[in-house]
């Protein structure tokens, strides 16, 4: 709840409590007055458009990128950034650019598809950990917590070895591993809510659990899921590079960022550019992905709502 | 009693278990805070109910409703027992029964539109299909609850306190509940306003042939709109009757108490107002005292009062009750196996 009082109209012999509130327009919905804000922040916004290019070049990557992905030339191998190779080549001819803007799609599909697992599995068992309480919490914690001790890296390794390598494992891996953290986040918020007295008087005219769940406990305690998510997604894309430098994730010769870097390594005293480009992709991508988190995190608080909105909301 | 009676608590408790921290959760207390209530509410009266602040009103309140669930003793509503309904019966049980919470700015989803909040009962319990059908009964009762329907389509945090308590008393209305229990539901408003709300449920109450529990401490608000009053310490009824009664002649010393530190609204008369001060602070209802709860703080205690724990007696007007010793000892002695509160 806010904290602020709200403008009283002011006070008057005959003033009355009922009527309507003169001075306010008709409400906006929640995510267009959040998206408002959100473009209030120059850094945030900046990032968000910034990301949204990155995701219309991974849908349209087929289209955008200037030749095929695993197209050899043996005779411009290694070429230096051009007009005709603006990024370069590598080491087996192969257009640089063409193989960035391919690899976003690799990159993306893989952190979005991460990312959804485990923001509908963590979320899941925070709700239902966080609203019940009791042996649900403990059961279902006690089972995040032994997730969470196993090292990131180690237990994405340990899932893709059991599944083998490729693009949907690779996700599923990485989506194992942030299992726990969206768990934690929603669970931490759905405790805070189920407490309102909002969540009180819906029971009280009878609504079922599933109904307190989806229509007043989890919209409300979606504000931190939703930064998470953001900020998950830059760590995946980050994860999916470093399982395909290590050669478990996506496998050559299709282009992925990580896989990119590791291949560039072996020449980066020669031809700088295999690695630089990838590597520049993935910082750009994770950098954007956490600014949006954090604008996010600071437009979706209400007490920062308030004081954003010019006070009195 | 031969009347009517729509709400009946008999020997109602809530005791919560207190629990020292760890991942055993040894529980090391137990908090009374309803203790053994009996109480009765008629269909169609208005009964006040009073008492300090963490005297158990508000979970009493909770508990005849089962938003509390009761660790002992029954509640009836209409003839059927609350405490053994199964999940049918207390959905149908909780359209009939409705609440009023005491913070307007807390008791409505900060995310749904006064319709949405208000038409949910309505969908709960499929009452009026269809969404034009439902808009128009939302539309009635905002009228009914003196508001424009025009708002159904804004956000709680547009509206002030009594607009927003007036969009919650909508809401526990749109069942076409028989019982509404108001919990402390003027409490936290503006003193303007609070009039205004208390005279809407009274007009409502009326109206509507509502059954209309009415918790709170401010005593002049519930002399105003109440048919009875019962007065609660400690967790339980130590006294009830017609507001008139209990209000002029009130018969156990706790409410005599209660009642002398209300303001008089006349200068002369509020001089001469004699203030009887208890001493002591009320105990914690993690350690009850034995016998009559409020011995520790009477000026009245004697010899059976920590032996034996007063029951609810006829004395003064008719259908007043109170528990007190003074009236002639009745009640249920004090066995010496139980534990009793340090004291003395």
């Amino acid at each position: 709840m806010t904290g602020a009082p709200l403008p009283e109209p002011a006070p008057s012999p005959t003033a009355t409590d009922a009527g309507v509130p003169s001075t306010q327009r008709a409400a906006r919905p929640r995510w267009r007055e959040t998206l408002g804000l959100l473009a209030r922040n120059p850094t945030a916004a900046a990032a968000g458009l910034v990301l949204l290019a990155i995701v219309l070049i991974a849908v349209f990557d087929e289209t955008l990128a200037p030749s095929g992905p695993n197209e050899i030339s043996v005779e411009d191998r290694l070429q230096a950034p051009s007009l005709a190779h603006p990024f370069g080549t590598d080491d087996l001819g192969r257009d640089i650019l063409s193989r960035v803007v391919l690899g976003a799609g690799v990159s993306l599909r893989v952190g979005f598809l991460a990312v959804a697992f485990a923001l509908v599995v963590g979320s899941l068992i925070g709700l239902l950990a966080g609203f019940y309480g009791r042996w649900v919490d403990d059961v279902l914690m006690r089972f995040m917590d032994v997730l969470f001790a196993f090292p990131a890296v180690l237990l994405a390794i340990a899932v893709l070895a059991v599944r083998g390598p490729g693009a949907g494992n690779t996700a599923l891996a990485i989506g194992v591993v942030y299992v726990p953290v969206f768990a934690r986040v929603t669970r931490a918020s759905v405790l805070g809510v189920r407490e309102e007295v909002y969540v009180r008087a819906s029971r009280s005219v009878g609504a079922s659990d599933f109904r307190l769940l989806t229509r007043h406990v989890l919209p409300n305690a979606a504000p931190p899921i939703i930064v998470q998510t953001s900020i998950s997604l830059a760590f995946a894309v980050l994860a999916e590079a470093a399982l395909s430098f290590l050669g478990l994730g996506t496998q050559p010769p299709n282009p992925s960022w990580g896989l990119m870097l590791a291949e560039g390594r072996g020449f980066i005293d020669i031809a700088w550019w295999l690695a630089f480009f990838p590597g520049i992709a993935i910082f750009l991508t994770v950098l954007c992905f956490n600014l949006l988190g954090d604008g996010l995190r600071d437009v979706l608080d209400p007490r920062q709502r308030t004081l954003m909105a010019g006070g009195g909301r | 009693m031969t009347e009517d009676v729509l709400v009946s608590a008999r020997g109602l408790e809530v005791h919560f278990p207190i629990r020292s921290g760890g991942a055993l959760r040894r529980t090391s207390g137990v908090l009374r805070a309803v203790d053994g209530v009996d109480l009765d509410i008629l269909r169609g009266e208005t009964l006040g109910l009073v008492g300090e602040s963490g005297c158990g009103k508000s979970t009493l309140g909770n508990a005849l409703l089962r938003l509390v669930p009761p660790t002992g003793g029954t509640v009836t509503f209409d003839g059927t027992d609350v405490t053994s309904l199964d999940r049918r019966g207390l959905k149908e049980m909780r359209r009939r029964a409705g609440m009023v919470f005491q913070d307007p700015f807390a008791s409505l989803d900060p995310r749904r539109t006064v319709a949405q909040t208000v038409s949910e009962p309505l969908e709960v319990h499929g009452l009026r299909s269809g969404g034009r059908e439902r808009a128009a009964r939302v539309a009635e009762l905002l009228e009914l609850v003196g508001l424009d329907p025009a708002v159904a389509g804004r956000y709680p945090h547009e509206f002030s306190g009594g607009q927003r308590q007036r969009v919650g008393i909508a809401r526990a209305l749109a069942g076409e509940p028989d019982f509404l229990v108001c919990d402390e539901a003027i409490a936290s408003l503006d003193v303007s306003v609070q009039a205004q709300v208390l005279n809407l449920l009274r007009r409502l109450q009326r109206q509507l042939g509502l059954t209309l529990l009415f918790i709170s401490h401010d005593l002049s608000a519930v002399r105003h709109i109440a048919d009875r009053i019962a007065v609660m310490y400690l967790g339980r009824v130590v006294e009830v009757g017609p507001a008139d009664a209990v209000g002029s002649d009130p018969q156990m010393p706790y409410t005599q108490a209660l009642l002398s530190a209300v303001p008089v609204p006349h200068p002369e008369l509020e001089r001469s107002r004699k203030r009887i001060v208890l001493r002591g602070d009320v105990p914690s209802p993690a350690a009850v005292p034995s016998g009559c709860r409020f011995r520790t703080r009477c000026p009245y205690a004697f010899e059976p009062c920590p032996d034996v724990d007063p029951a609810l007696q006829p004395v003064g007007a008719p259908g007043q009750l109170a528990a007190c010793h003074l009236h002639g000892v009745v009640g249920r002695p004090v066995d010496s196996g139980e534990p009793v509160a340090a004291r003395d």
